[in-house]
C-alpha cells in the first residue's frame, strides 16, 4: 500500500519508513558470492538529451542518472518512499513543516561533504528548472535549520507531498552548492551516488566508475529501489547507445554488452533457451495511451474525442504494437493498485462500437479533414499502434494520417497546438508511482491535451489534498470517469518490456531504471 | 503544307521508323538486354498487375498472425503487423518504379533542357555548371536525405528530391556530348546552310547526343529505386502504412533472425529491378556505342 494516512505524527511517520526500511529483506545479494571488479558494458536506445538529472525527465538519462545522483527521498522497491539523504522524513501534524535530518559525512563526487547548504541550493534550483518542479508548488520556503538539517514550510497541507518529491521522473537530486548556481545543462555531473561520471560522448557511450567514496546508508540492510544500502562491486560502466534493436540483441548475442534494454519480444522468446543469457520481462512496464489535442479541430470538438475513443478496437492495437506482449487494461492506474478505479470506462474500452463511433461522428463539426497522428520510429511501438489506428478510424470515415518524424521532432511538435491532433505514447513512470503524475498530466498548465478542464482541476486539488485514501480514491474515479467522458487521452493497455543480460551479470533485479549497485559480473 | 513538304516528313518518318526497328533488332540481339529485360520485366509486370496479383490487401492486419513464416495462405509469411509480405513487396515495387519512372522523366527533361542550354549557349555554362557542381559536390544519397528530410515524408517529395540530385550528372553529360557535338563537320555544315539554332539543336544535335543520355537513364533509374529504398529505410518516405520496400526491410530488420522473410523478401526485389536495370544499361550502352558494338 501506497498511501500515507494523512495528519500522522512525525515520528509516527518516521518510525513506518524506519520499520518499513528494516523489516524489508532488501539484501539481494546476501547469500551469494559477490565479485568486485570489472566493466559492464550496457546496451541502451537513446541518448541521454542531458546529465543534468534535474531538468530531463527522459528515461535514456533517468538510466543513469540515477546511479550517480541521490535525493533526499528516495522511492523502495514497493515504490514507496524512503530517506536517502535525509536521515528520517519528520512531518508536522498540520503536514505545514517537514523536517530533513541530512545524513553526515556523505561526500560528493569531487570530495566535498554534503552539508545543508547544498541541500538548500540544489533545491531552490529544482524549483527554478526542475523538469516537474510542480512538485515542490506548496512548498513555500526552504530553511536551512541546522549545518545537517533542512525544513519545508508548506503553504498548503498536502499529504500526498512526499509520495510526489520521492519520484525519480525527474528527481530532486542534491548537488554541491556551487554547480547549482549555474545555469540548465551547464553543471559539472557530480552527485552523492555510488558510481561518478567520467565521460559522455553523444551518440557513443557514456562512462562512469565506481566512486570509492561512496558513504553507504546505514539504516538500511541492503539496497532497495533507488535507496537503501548500496554497494557498488563494478570498477566500470559503460552505457553504448545502440537505436538499432536488432543491433542491442547482436551486440548481446556476441557478448559486445553484457545487458540490453528493450528487446523485441520475438528476439527475447528466442533468447530464453539460451543458458548464456537472461531474459528479463517487466509486465507492467508502461500505459499505450493515445493523447487528443484540444486546440486544433477536428480533435477540439468533444464529440469528435468521442467518436475516436468509439471506434478504437485496443486489442488489435496492443497485440500488434507490442509484439504481443501486452495485457488490456481499461483503468488508469495498474490492476490492484490503491487508486484503480474498477470498472469506469470498462465497457467502452473492451471493444470498439463502430455504430456509436458514427454517431458521434455525425454529432461533432467534422467535414473530412485530416486527422493527424503524431508518432516517432524509435520507439516501435508508438509508430506500430499509429498505424493500426489509423487504419481503425479511417474504417469509420475519419480521415487518419500518420505523421512520423524522429523522438525530438515529435517532442517539439507536441509542445504546439499545431501540427498533430492525437499522439501515441507510452507513459511508464507517470503509472508506475500512483495516480499523481497521470492525473497532473490533464491539469494545470503542461496538460498533455494542450488544453484544460475545470473538472479535471477541481478533481485533481481533491487527489492532493484529500485528507483519507478513499477520498483520494473517490477524486480518482472522479477523473477516470473524466477521461472516458472529455476524452483527453485514450488508454490503448498495458504494455511490458523486455530486458537481457549476460548470465554471467549476478544480482541484476529489473526497475524503472537499470541499477549498477548490488550487482556484479562472475568470472 | 505542301506535297513536297508531305512527302519530305512521310520520308523522314519512315526514316525514323527504319532506323528504330534498326535499333530495337540491334538491341535485342544483344545477349545482356534480353537477360536483363526478363529479369526488369518481370518486375515491372508486378508493379503494374499489382491489384490483380497481390493475393491481400497489403495493408490488411490480422493481429493473430504476427510474424507467421510462409505457408501456403501467406507464401512469403506476415510480417510484425501480420499483413502478407507477398501483396506488400509487389505494392512497394510499384511505388518504386513509380518514383523511379519520375525521376528518370523529370532528370531526363531537365537533364537535356538544362545540358543543351549549356553546352549551346556558352554564357550560360559557367553559372548553371557551378550551381550543378555545388550539387554535386554533396554525397548523392545524402543531399537526397537531406532534402526529403527537409519537404517531409511522402512519395512526391521522395521523388522531387531524387531528381534535385540525379539532374545534374544527367545535365553534365548532355552537355559533354553538345560541347562535342555542336563542333562536328555536318553540324557547321547545316548552320552554313542557314539552319536555325533551334533546327540545330532539336534535329542535328540532341538526337545524337541521346544515346549516352539512354544509358545514362537506365542507371539513373536503378539508382533511383536503390535511392527511394534508402529514404524508405531511413523513414523519410512515403509514410505507413504505404508499403514500399525500403520501408518493409526497415520493419524487418529488428527481427532478421527469427522472421528474416520480412526482410529478405523486399530485399530480392529490389536486387531483381536493380540488376535487371543495369544489366540493360550494360547492354544498351554496347549497343548504342560504335566503339563497344563489334567488340
Amino acid at each position: 500500500m501506497r498511501d500515507r494516512q494523512s495528519g500522522k505524527s512525525t515520528s509516527v511517520l518516521g518510525r513506518a519508513i524506519a520499520v518499513a526500511a528494516a523489516m524489508l529483506g532488501f539484501a539481494a545479494t546476501s547469500g551469494s558470492a559477490q565479485v568486485a571488479g570489472g566493466e559492464l558494458v550496457l546496451a541502451q536506445s537513446a541518448n541521454p538529451p542531458s546529465l543534468d538529472a534535474m531538468t530531463s525527465s527522459s528515461e535514456s538519462a533517468r538510466n543513469i542518472n540515477m546511479n550517480i545522483f541521490e535525493a533526499l527521498v528516495a522511492i523502495d522497491e514497493n515504490v514507496d518512499p524512503i530517506p536517502m539523504l535525509a536521515k528520517s522524513i519528520e512531518a508536522s501534524d498540520d503536514l505545514l513543516t517537514y523536517v530533513f535530518p541530512l545524513r553526515e559525512g556523505v561526500l560528493f563526487h569531487n570530495g566535498k561533504e554534503m552539508t545543508a547548504e547544498d541541500v538548500k541550493a540544489s533545491l531552490e534550483r529544482y524549483r527554478e528548472m526542475g523538469a516537474t518542479r510542480g512538485m515542490l508548488d506548496k512548498v513555500k520556503e526552504i530553511e536551512i535549520t541546522g549545518p545537517y538539517e533542512v525544513t519545508f514550510h508548506m503553504s498548503e497541507a498536502t499529504p500526498t507531498f512526499i509520495e510526489g518529491f520521492s519520484s525519480p521522473r525527474a528527481p530532486a537530486v542534491i548537488i554541491p552548492a556551487e554547480e547549482a548556481a549555474k545555469p540548465a545543462n551547464e553543471i559539472e555531473i557530480i552527485g552523492t551516488g555510488p558510481f561518478r561520471f567520467v565521460e559522455f560522448v553523444p551518440d557513443d557511450h557514456v562512462t562512469l566508475e565506481r566512486f570509492d567514496g561512496y558513504v553507504p546508508n546505514e539504516d538500511f540492510q541492503g539496497a532497495t529501489g533507488f535507496g537503501g544500502k548500496k554497494t557498488a562491486y563494478l570498477d566500470r560502466a559503460i552505457y553504448r547507445i545502440i537505436p538499432e534493436a536488432g543491433a542491442r540483441v547482436a551486440a548481446l548475442e556476441a557478448g559486445e554488452v553484457q545487458w540490453a534494454d528493450q528487446i523485441p519480444v520475438p528476439a527475447a522468446k528466442r533468447m530464453m533457451s539460451d543458458e548464456t543469457l537472461n531474459v528479463y520481462e517487466a509486465r507492467q512496464w508502461a500505459f499505450m495511451t493515445f493523447i487528443m489535442n484540444w486546440n486544433l479541430p477536428p480533435t477540439d470538438d468533444v464529440n469528435f474525442r468521442r467518436a475516436v475513443l468509439y471506434a478504437i478496437e485496443p486489442e488489435e492495437v496492443m497485440a500488434i504494437a507490442t509484439e504481443g506482449f501486452y495485457d488490456l487494461n481499461h483503468g488508469w492506474q495498474y490492476p490492484g493498485r490503491t487508486y484503480n478505479a474498477g470498472d469506469i470506462g470498462k465497457e467502452i474500452y473492451e471493444t470498439a462500437h463502430p455504430d456509436k463511433a458514427r454517431e458521434f461522428l455525425a454529432q461533432s463539426d467534422y467535414a473530412g479533414e485530416e486527422f493527424l497522428i503524431l508518432t516517432d520510429p524509435n520507439y516501435a511501438e508508438h509508430s506500430r499502434a499509429a498505424v493500426v489506428l489509423a487504419g481503425q478510424l479511417n474504417a469509420i470515415g475519419i480521415n487518419a494520417v500518420v505523421k512520423q518524424h524522429d523522438w525530438a521532432t515529435v517532442l517539439k511538435i507536441r509542445h504546439s497546438d499545431e501540427g498533430w491532433n492525437g499522439w501515441t505514447l507510452m507513459q511508464g513512470l507517470e503509472p508506475f508511482l500512483g495516480p499523481y503524475g497521470m492525473a497532473a498530466k490533464m491539469t494545470g498548465d503542461k496538460t498533455h491535451m494542450r488544453g484544460t478542464d475545470p473538472v479535471f482541476d477541481e478533481a485533481y486539488d481533491r487527489l492532493i489534498t484529500g485528507k483519507t485514501v478513499q477520498d483520494r480514491q473517490q477524486a480518482f474515479a472522479d477523473i477516470q470517469t473524466a477521461i472516458y467522458d472529455l476524452v483527453p487521452q485514450i488508454k490503448l493497455g498495458d504494455v511490458g518490456r523486455m530486458q537481457a543480460g549476460s548470465a554471467r551479470l549476478k544480482g541484476f533485479r529489473p526497475f524503472r531504471a537499470p541499477r549498477l549497485n548490488d550487482i556484479w559480473l562472475e568470472d | 503544307m505542301t506535297g513536297k513538304a508531305q512527302a519530305h516528313s512521310a520520308a523522314m518518318a519512315s526514316a525514323w521508323g527504319a532506323r528504330a526497328r534498326l535499333g530495337l533488332g540491334m538491341a535485342l540481339r544483344h545477349r545482356s538486354i534480353r537477360v536483363g529485360g526478363v529479369l526488369f520485366g518481370f518486375v515491372v509486370l508486378l508493379a503494374v498487375f499489382a491489384d490483380l496479383i497481390a493475393p491481400f490487401d497489403p495493408n490488411k492486419n490480422n493481429f493473430r498472425a504476427l510474424l507467421s513464416a510462409p505457408d501456403a495462405v501467406n507464401i512469403f509469411g506476415t510480417d510484425a503487423f501480420g499483413r502478407d509480405i507477398l501483396s506488400r513487396v509487389i505494392h512497394g515495387t510499384r511505388l518504386s518504379l513509380l518514383v523511379g519512372l519520375l525521376v528518370v522523366v523529370a532528370t531526363g527533361v531537365l537533364g537535356v533542357i538544362l545540358g543543351t542550354l549549356t553546352g549551346y549557349l556558352r554564357w550560360l555554362d559557367g553559372p548553371v555548371m557551378r550551381v550543378m557542381d555545388g550539387l554535386m559536390a554533396f554525397p548523392g544519397i545524402l543531399l537526397a536525405i537531406a532534402l526529403a528530410a527537409v519537404l517531409g515524408p511522402s512519395v512526391a517529395n521522395a521523388a522531387l528530391a531524387l531528381t534535385i540530385t540525379f539532374t545534374p550528372r544527367t545535365a553534365r553529360i548532355v552537355r559533354s556530348s553538345v560541347l562535342v557535338l555542336k563542333e562536328m563537320p555536318y553540324v557547321e555544315a547545316a548552320r552554313a546552310c542557314g539552319a536555325s539554332h533551334t533546327r540545330l539543336v532539336l534535329k542535328h544535335i540532341l538526337p545524337n547526343a541521346l544515346p549516352p543520355l539512354i544509358v545514362q537513364l537506365t542507371f539513373v533509374f536503378s539508382i533511383s529505386i536503390l535511392a527511394e529504398a534508402v529514404l524508405s529505410f531511413m523513414g523519410v518516405g512515403p509514410p505507413p502504412p504505404t508499403p514500399s520496400l525500403g520501408n518493409i526491410i526497415a520493419e524487418g530488420r529488428s527481427y532478421i533472425q527469427e522472421a528474416p522473410w520480412v526482410a529478405l523478401t523486399p530485399g530480392i526485389a529490389i536486387a531483381m529491378s536493380v540488376l535487371g536495370l543495369n544489366i540493360i544499361g550494360d547492354g544498351l550502352r554496347d549497343t548504342l556505342d560504335p566503339r563497344l558494338r563489334n567488340l
